[in-house]
């Protein structure tokens, strides 16, 4: 198997753009070619715009600053010859066939010959792409359809050609998924692929019926949104996100390749109103608005959705749906009246059209639903929404409809899913169960769920063996948060660890590692007066983390999403890091006028104290620190994370969600062999006056109205930290010592007024308070 | 007392910090650079120069130890030479020229080399450690002021308005502009060669700033203030160097000197509006000198920030038309400890070029103090 070691891009608009941007967040450099624009001096202009605007969009195709300097823009005219070392080639320039054709041609002249070359169209069919192109170039030609945008969006379509090199595509399948963190889903080469032709009928028959059945666009994304457990934008809330003008294109391309007797033409129907939006400039949030809008006039902020019937503005009307059919699909399908008949229409449309994709655009129903799930963002995919409500109900639904049952729902003996033994299994076409294979590499807590029973477990945590000695701390509270429950977990672990294993992963399968201490409790005590209380917690959290540290044997964390408060102390107090590329981690105590309370601000202030390069001296390290954590900022990406040097030298990235679980056990075993545990930290810290140094700084942005009178308060708690409290330069200041200093500072911050306003107001909105 | 002279003034390009074309090159090769750039235009024997006086305002780092005698060996001046830094903040190459005058009235050396440079892209404007005494800063918390703070008190108790310092940093960058197209800023400059380039021209001036721009801008230091970074001196990196020396050496090496120095002074006065310290210092100097400020027809007065230059203006009683005909820090910039000797460089090659007889150098020292300089033509 070939390596790929340099990749191109040609084609810089938002699609190509962002993949190179992908591309370089992996650590590859790229080059991203564009053509050059009519009349221009600057002739690389529309690359290097393009990748100057991604430093500037929310969110960001970028992971860090460093990516960018990954792509090297150039033009199509002077640089397509530089491309004669790329090991992939990767074309998003517009769908337009001959002019695809054209940059294929040239691209054939000048590749190497094993380089793949690969296309990001989205609707043209791969048999039209390499028509008349010479054999080779055949061969190692496939289709690479990345969704929008690349960075966030896990699914990768993968169709090869008759004449495609298996191994090649074997090759970028690989690449994809390890280097650029895709899920790759091979799709056949058949009109839109899996995602978007399902989710394109999908979102045609929610507007369509919406019109006909009378429900506005509130009722209808009640309807399709949550209890379907499809983003809860809905329809009408995703078409917005996507933009308007895009429909008309796409249900044309569609049109146009799909054959007369696919159902697709009887929901291509024309909506008048959506033409009249999209020349209104209407087209969603990228536009003046779509079908809901934020109208600004007069200085009022006013949420709105469109009339359906008449096509005017009016304010959102809050639907409310009896709360059995938000969970029970079966129950959302009878509710009376229009609801009920609007799901009814749009699920088993949209059931049926899915049933019949299978063979003719996907080898098992596996792939559609992960496409879905990964492309749409659904949290079933459509033949585990059939489980849900039940193979029989479904089929008597469809036919109750008037549709015509599919071969593959009519053959079908069983739910579509199912677990054997632990192992989880699909029906497939020949009417056998089979497992799911993971790739290798791949090792997913939920299926080691599926197979047995924790080795203990509580309100918070559990922990399970993952085989080869090696034992996973999982959070299991509401998004993660941690308490009490979660320390008697931990050291729990570490007892057990120590006993009977090697090594302790900390790790969960939830959308965020962890989002922090939960702040409810703190404040229902706080509120009770119940200082001591708080304070022996805080203390018990402390001593968890130095468990933690100090445990005879490794302790790898493996964060994915936010890693905030104490989720981000526990990676801190880990002797290895590996973090998924999507973690966002940082110290935000600040934020709701606290300090960090489990040793965040020694271990951060060890980091950088540490840190070569750095200037030295008493103060730079604390100063860095004191920013970081007084601003309560938080890294976007693991790569800035390692900027922030939350992850240190040694720590591991991951790019593959399902990947990390797996190298974070490697990583955890290889520090296993002679494990000794870390020095315990001896600081030397300049005491008051370094303190002083910090809050004057603090003070400046004060006066600059950047900062409220109770930021500095607590600014000068972290500065009191920091500083190492009434130490002197010639002294020695031991963690112990730090973590008294914390374990005050945090007591007298929660006694404060505007710090419980912090919280509260935090738990209420989620967002932060300035007072 | 022998007759102190200014008999040479060179000085590097004045460049943004972090951003600016010196913000890689070390401020000891920088001051090294413009004392080999001085020295080639004069004909005279290094060996016969006593000292090297050096000022710097953060002498850390790059900019450390006795970096006075260290930038006389990166430019080679025989070993013979001494060397000596000195730090008034941003006085201290105006202070390297006070120490020279007083050397050689007590006749202790006839020829000096008065520098000064600052890197304020890699010494951070505090210093890396900066730690204050707390004692001091509960008794005397003004002892640790911030300048910004220091120029928004001097608004205030002068009631100078946000559009006068605003139409002062317009035309202080105008007359930069006007003066750099007539190659007046060109013939003081030594060129300096970086890794990457070789650096030729002033890079702060913006030509085009207009007044509607600059009211654009946000209070930089306070949030009801009205000091803004267009109103205030941008961190610089530059180096600069004069020739002091005695009339007998300049007789002697047959040098054409530029002007006499006829008065010195220091003044204190209250840290929380340092910006006025060249009120105090001017008066002192003229008393010494003998003469009313109706007499001095050339002014530099450094440009801190507009606030303090125009309130030390007003209290003087001098008018824009003799003060900083070539621009000043606001426009050119203020590499701290280099300032100092670009200023009476340029007071007395303005006394050449103008054909006038007296000039007053004079600035502003952070911690509460004033410094200035007379000087007539020779």
């Amino acid at each position: 198997m070939s390596e790929i070691r340099k990749l191109a891009v040609v084609g810089a608009g938002v699609m190509g753009a962002g993949i190179a941007a992908q591309i370089a967040n992996a650590g590859y450099p790229v080059r991203l070619l564009d053509i050059v624009p009519p009349g221009a001096t600057e002739r690389n202009a529309i690359a290097a715009g393009a990748i100057a605007r991604m430093a500037k969009t929310e969110p960001a195709p970028l992971m860090s600053a460093h990516a960018a300097k990954l792509i090297t823009p150039g033009n199509t005219e002077d640089d397509l010859e530089s491309l004669a070392d790329c090991d992939w080639i990767i074309e998003a320039v517009i769908e337009d066939l001959p002019i695809k054709q054209a940059l294929y041609r040239r691209l054939a002249a000048v590749r190497k010959s094993t380089a793949a070359i690969s296309s990001n169209t989205s609707t043209i069919p791969l048999a039209a792409l390499v028509k008349d192109m010479p054999a080779d170039f055949a061969r190692h030609f496939m289709i690479t359809h990345f969704f929008n945008p690349p960075r966030y969006m896990r699914l990768l379509e993968l169709v090869g050609g008759s004449a495609t090199d298996p191994a090649l595509l074997e090759t970028i399948a690989a690449f994809a998924d390890r280097a650029l963190g895709k899920s790759i889903v091979r799709c056949k080469d058949s009109p839109g692929f899996i995602a978007n032709r399902l989710g394109v009928y999908w979102m045609q028959m929610g507007v369509l019926a919406a019109l006909d059945l009378g429900l506005s666009v509130e009722e209808a994304d009640a309807v399709m949104g949550r209890p379907v457990g499809i983003p809860k934008t809905g329809i009408f809330g995703l078409i917005d996100l996507v933009g308007l003008d895009l429909m008309p294109h796409i249900n044309a391309s569609l049109a146009a390749t799909l054959p007369q007797s696919d159902p697709f033409h009887a929901a291509n129907r024309d909506v008048p109103l959506i033409g009249r939006m999209i020349r209104e400039g209407l087209t969603g949030r990228k536009g003046k608005g779509g079908f809901y809008r934020l109208n600004r006039a007069q200085g009022a902020r006013v949420k709105e959705a469109i009339d359906l019937a008449t096509g005017t503005y009016r304010p959102e009307i809050s639907v409310t749906l009896p709360a059995v059919a938000t969970r029970d699909l079966g129950a959302l399908m009878s509710l009376p009246g229009k609801l009920g008949a609007y799901a009814r229409r749009v699920l088993t449309h949209t059931l049926a059209y899915a049933a019949m994709l299978v063979p003719e655009a996907a080898e098992d129903i596996t792939a559609i639903d992960e496409a879905m799930r990964l492309g749409y963002n659904w949290k079933q995919g459509p033949f585990e929404l059939i489980d849900r409500l039940g193979l029989a109900a479904t089929r008597a639904a469809i036919e109750q409809e008037g549709l015509s049952l599919p071969p593959l729902l009519a053959g079908a003996k069983g739910p579509f899913y199912r677990s054997q033994h632990g192992i989880q299994q699909y029906l497939g076409r020949d009417g056998v169960y089979h497992a799911i294979q993971r790739p290798a590499g791949v090792l997913l807590l939920a299926d080691i769920k599926r197979h047995g029973k924790p080795l203990a477990k509580n309100s918070a945590a559990a922990l399970w063996d993952i085989g080869d000695g090696v034992v996973c701390l999982e959070f299991t509270s509401k998004m993660n948060a941690l308490d009490q429950g979660t320390v008697a977990m931990i050291e729990q672990s570490v007892a057990r660890v120590r006993e009977e294993f090697k090594a302790l992963v900390i790790y969960n399968e939830g959308a965020n590692f962890s989002v922090g201490a939960n702040l409810g409790l703190a404040l229902f005590a706080a509120n009770m007066a119940a200082w001591s209380e708080i304070e022996k917690t805080l203390a018990a959290g402390q001593r968890a983390m130095l468990a933690l540290k100090y445990a005879p044997f490794p302790v790898v964390a493996a964060p994915a999403g936010m890693a905030l408060g104490g989720g981000c102390e526990i990676l801190l107090h880990s002797d290895a890091i590996q973090a998924h590329a999507e973690t966002y981690a940082g110290l935000v105590e600040c934020g709701v006028g606290l300090v960090p309370g489990w040793g965040g601000t020694k271990e951060m202030l060890a980091r950088w104290q540490g840190a070569a390069k750095a200037p030295q001296g008493p103060m730079p390290a604390l100063a860095q620190v004191f920013e970081m954590i007084s601003t309560a900022r938080v890294a976007k990406s693991a790569a800035e994370a390692r900027e922030m040097r939350i992850l240190r030298e040694g720590d591991g990235i991951t790019m593959n969600r399902d990947r990390l679980l797996a190298d974070a056990k490697a990583r955890a075993l290889a520090l296993a062999v002679h494990y000794t545990p870390p020095a315990e930290l001896v600081f030397t810290l300049p005491g008051t006056s370094g303190k002083l140094a910090l809050m004057l700084a603090a003070e400046g942005f004060y006066r600059q109205g950047l900062a409220t009178q109770h930021d500095l308060r607590v600014a000068e708690a972290l500065a009191g930290i920091l500083s190492g409290g009434e130490t002197d330069l010639l002294d020695t200041c031991e963690e112990a010592n730090l973590l008294t200093l914390e374990r005050e500072a945090f007591m007298r911050l929660i006694r404060t007024t505007p710090t419980l306003a912090r919280i509260e107001h935090t738990l209420e909105t989620g967002k932060p308070l300035r007072n | 007392m022998h007759d102190v002279l200014i008999a040479a003034y060179a000085r590097s390009p004045f460049t943004f910090a972090k951003k600016g074309a010196l913000a890689r090159t070390r401020p000891d090769d920088l001051a090294a650079a413009v004392v080999r750039g001085l020295l080639a235009r004069l004909n005279i024997d290094p060996a016969t120069i006593e000292d090297l006086i050096l000022g710097c305002a953060m002498p850390e780092a790059e900019q450390g130890l006795n970096l006075g005698r260290l930038v006389g060996l990166l430019a080679d001046l025989p070993i013979t030479v001494a060397g000596v830094t000195v730090n008034r903040f941003c006085g201290s190459s105006m202070q390297a020229v006070h120490m020279a005058a007083g050397q050689i009235a007590l006749g202790a050396g006839e020829a000096f080399l008065c520098v000064g440079v600052e890197s304020m892209s890699r010494v951070p404007l505090m210093g890396y450690n900066p730690l204050p005494n707390p004692a001091l800063h509960a008794k005397y918390p003004a002892a640790y002021i911030s300048m910004g703070e220091t120029a928004e008190n001097l608004a205030r108790k002068f009631k100078i308005s946000r559009a006068e310092q605003d139409a002062f940093a317009v035309q202080s960058h105008a007359r930069a502009a006007a003066a750099q197209r007539a190659g007046h800023l060109s013939a003081e400059i030594v060129p300096i060669t970086t890794k990457s380039a070789m650096v030729e021209h002033d890079g702060c001036i913006r030509p085009d700033t207009t007044a509607p721009a600059l009211a654009a801008l946000k209070p930089a230091f306070t949030s009801d203030g009205s000091v803004t970074a267009g109103t205030s001196s941008p961190l610089t990196d530059g180096a600069a160097a004069l020739l002091v020396c005695s009339s007998d050496f300049a007789a002697r090496n047959k040098l054409t000197p530029l002007a006499r120095v006829r008065a010195v002074s220091v003044a204190g006065c209250a840290p929380e509006i340092m910006g006025i310290g060249p009120v105090a210092a001017t008066k002192k100097a003229l008393a010494r000198a003998g003469l009313d400020i109706s007499a001095i027809d050339i002014v530099e007065l450094n440009e801190a920030f507009a606030s303090q230059a125009i309130a030390c203006m007003r209290e003087l009683g001098i008018t824009e038309k003799k003060v900083n005909l070539d621009g000043g820090a606001i426009a050119l910039g203020h590499p701290l400890g280099a300032t100092g000797a670009r200023i009476v460089g340029k007071a007395a090659a303005l006394l050449q070029r103008e054909g006038k007889r007296y000039a007053l150098a004079t600035q502003c020292i952070g911690g509460g103090q004033g410094i200035a300089t007379i000087l007539e033509r020779v």
